[in-house]
């Protein structure tokens, strides 16, 4: 840890804190930071960070996934997607493909690319074949998604969209009864390109004290720092802790190839259920190139709602902070990162995935056992 | 997924710049930023393959040092 981590941390200790608090962050990156450089360890008892909506690839509704599998088995097209899309498992009768990565086992054409600009190349060298891009992702990696569209793409590429948004998660959580968390740490990579006003309304409608962090032990410690300050002088409001690459208004180019690409219309975030304005798809100036055109019929509705999350996965409560991993009977037991049972265990922003490789491994030593969240 | 990693740009060809770290290499798109906005010994915020945001090299410098902590696990 850095000499200036060192002074935040001080400064955190001597805070007059007599009573715990729990603060949530919302990003895969900055549980990482927590996790895996022993920050959260570090902490005092009484502060909490717990990990909240801050995985993409986890709160992809089961029925894309399946949309992804049915394109990629019947209707022979090459399906691509982000790598970490490919592993996470939907419920599938035994004989069926569990993920997208068994599809591919079986012989579907499913490729794993690392940016959209993989998509487009793998759609140009194959001029003969429909390519599909399964894009799921948050603000961060749904903006290059559109600057990909808006730059101009070949017309045998497809999309289907799964991307969400992430305040509106937030927003939903506040507007609940017992949201479970006293102050919020915000994405500093989502603020970098929406800007980190659309998170003001946390400290505007609910009176929660706010701060966007970027990736640092220094920048995650002086967002605690501030959040707590806030939260001792009963004041709110936001503060940015990732000034040098937070900027007012964030990134107008891409916000302008956002609202030019794809529209926010309502989606389903997987075990959680549908949110309000939470979702993109395609803008009707590329409606032409929705990769669910191509599906010869809709996928049943009874398929559908199968069941979002396999039996005794805690996943959707973790992604809302209800509970942390080590609380799901199945952590480390029956689900591993080898053999994930739930989203959450398999993606590099899932909680659990990133609790159980930060070293993680005994169930009953968890951070902040003794003040730990409420089941 | 949203990680992003910081880069130095080494040449610009249209929205396409060759940027390298620790001696690897690779193509960016800068078609996410202001054009013009960006010169050849700049630094950026990678993110899949798009550079969402130019940095300075005191702050890329920064980041990375995160990123080799929480790589090593400590
Ligand atoms: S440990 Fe596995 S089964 Fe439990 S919540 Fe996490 S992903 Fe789901």
């Amino acid at each position: 840890m850095s000499a200036t981590a060192k002074v935040w941390l001080d400064r955190l200790r001597d805070l007059p804190l007599d009573h715990p608090v729990s603060i949530l962050n919302v990003c895969g990156g900055h549980e990482r930071t927590l996790s895996h450089t022993g920050l959260r360890a570090a902490l005092p008892e009484t502060i909490r960070i717990i990990p909240g909506p801050g995985c993409p690839v986890c709160v992809c509704p089961e029925e894309d996934i399946c949309d992804a599998m049915r394109l990629a088995r019947e209707c022979d097209v090459v399906v691509v997607a982000f790598g970490d899309m490919l592993r996470v498992p939907i419920n599938a009768a035994r004989s069926d493909p569990r993920c997208l990565s068994d599809a591919r086992g079986a012989g579907a054409d499913i490729r794993p690319i690392a940016s959209p600009r993989e998509a487009v190349a793998i759609a140009r060298a194959l001029p003969d074949k429909r390519v599909v891009f399964f894009a799921a992702g948050f603000e961060t990696t749904m903006a290059p998604v559109a600057a990909m569209l808006c730059q101009g793409v070949p017309d045998n590429l497809f999309l289907l969209v799964s991307g969400r948004l992430t305040w509106p998660a937030v927003d939903m959580l506040l507007a609940s009864e017992k949201p479970g968390f006293d102050a919020l740490i915000a994405p500093g990579h989502v603020a970098t390109v929406m800007g980190p006003e659309e998170w003001s309304f946390v400290a505007e409608r609910y009176g929660l004290p706010i701060a966007v962090a970027g990736f640092t032990a220094e920048s995650l410690l002086a967002a605690t720092y501030y959040v707590l300050t806030q939260l001792l002088a009963t004041t709110a409001h936001l503060k940015n802790c990732y000034p040098a690459i937070v900027r007012p208004g964030g990134n107008r180019v891409a916000q302008q190839q956002l609202s030019h690409s794809m529209r926010i219309v309502d989606a389903n975030w997987r075990g959680i259920g549908t949110i309000a304005r939470s979702g993109f798809a395609l803008s009707e100036t590329f409606a032409s190139r929705d990769a669910r055109s191509l599906l010869a019929s809709p996928q049943d509705a009874a398929r559908r709602h199968a069941g979002e999350m396999p039996p005794g996965c805690d996943c959707a409560r973790v992604v809302l902070g209800k509970v942390v991993p080590t609380n799901c009977k199945l952590y480390g037991k029956a689900c591993t990162p080898r053999r994930p049972i739930g989203p959450c265990m398999v993606s590099d922003e899932g909680a659990c995935h990133i609790w159980w490789t930060s070293g993680l491994h005994n169930r009953t030593h968890a951070p902040h056992r003794r003040t730990g969240v409420a089941a | 997924m949203c990680l992003a990693i910081p880069m130095r740009v080494e040449s610009i060809n249209g929205f396409v710049a060759r940027c390298s770290v620790r001696g690897v290499s690779r193509d960016v798109s800068l078609f996410m930023l202001e054009e013009g906005s960006v010169l050849a010994g700049d630094y950026v915020l990678v993110h899949v393959g798009y550079a969402i945001q130019v940095i300075s090299g005191t702050d890329a410098a920064a980041t990375w040092q995160v990123i080799d902590e929480a790589l090593s696990g400590q």
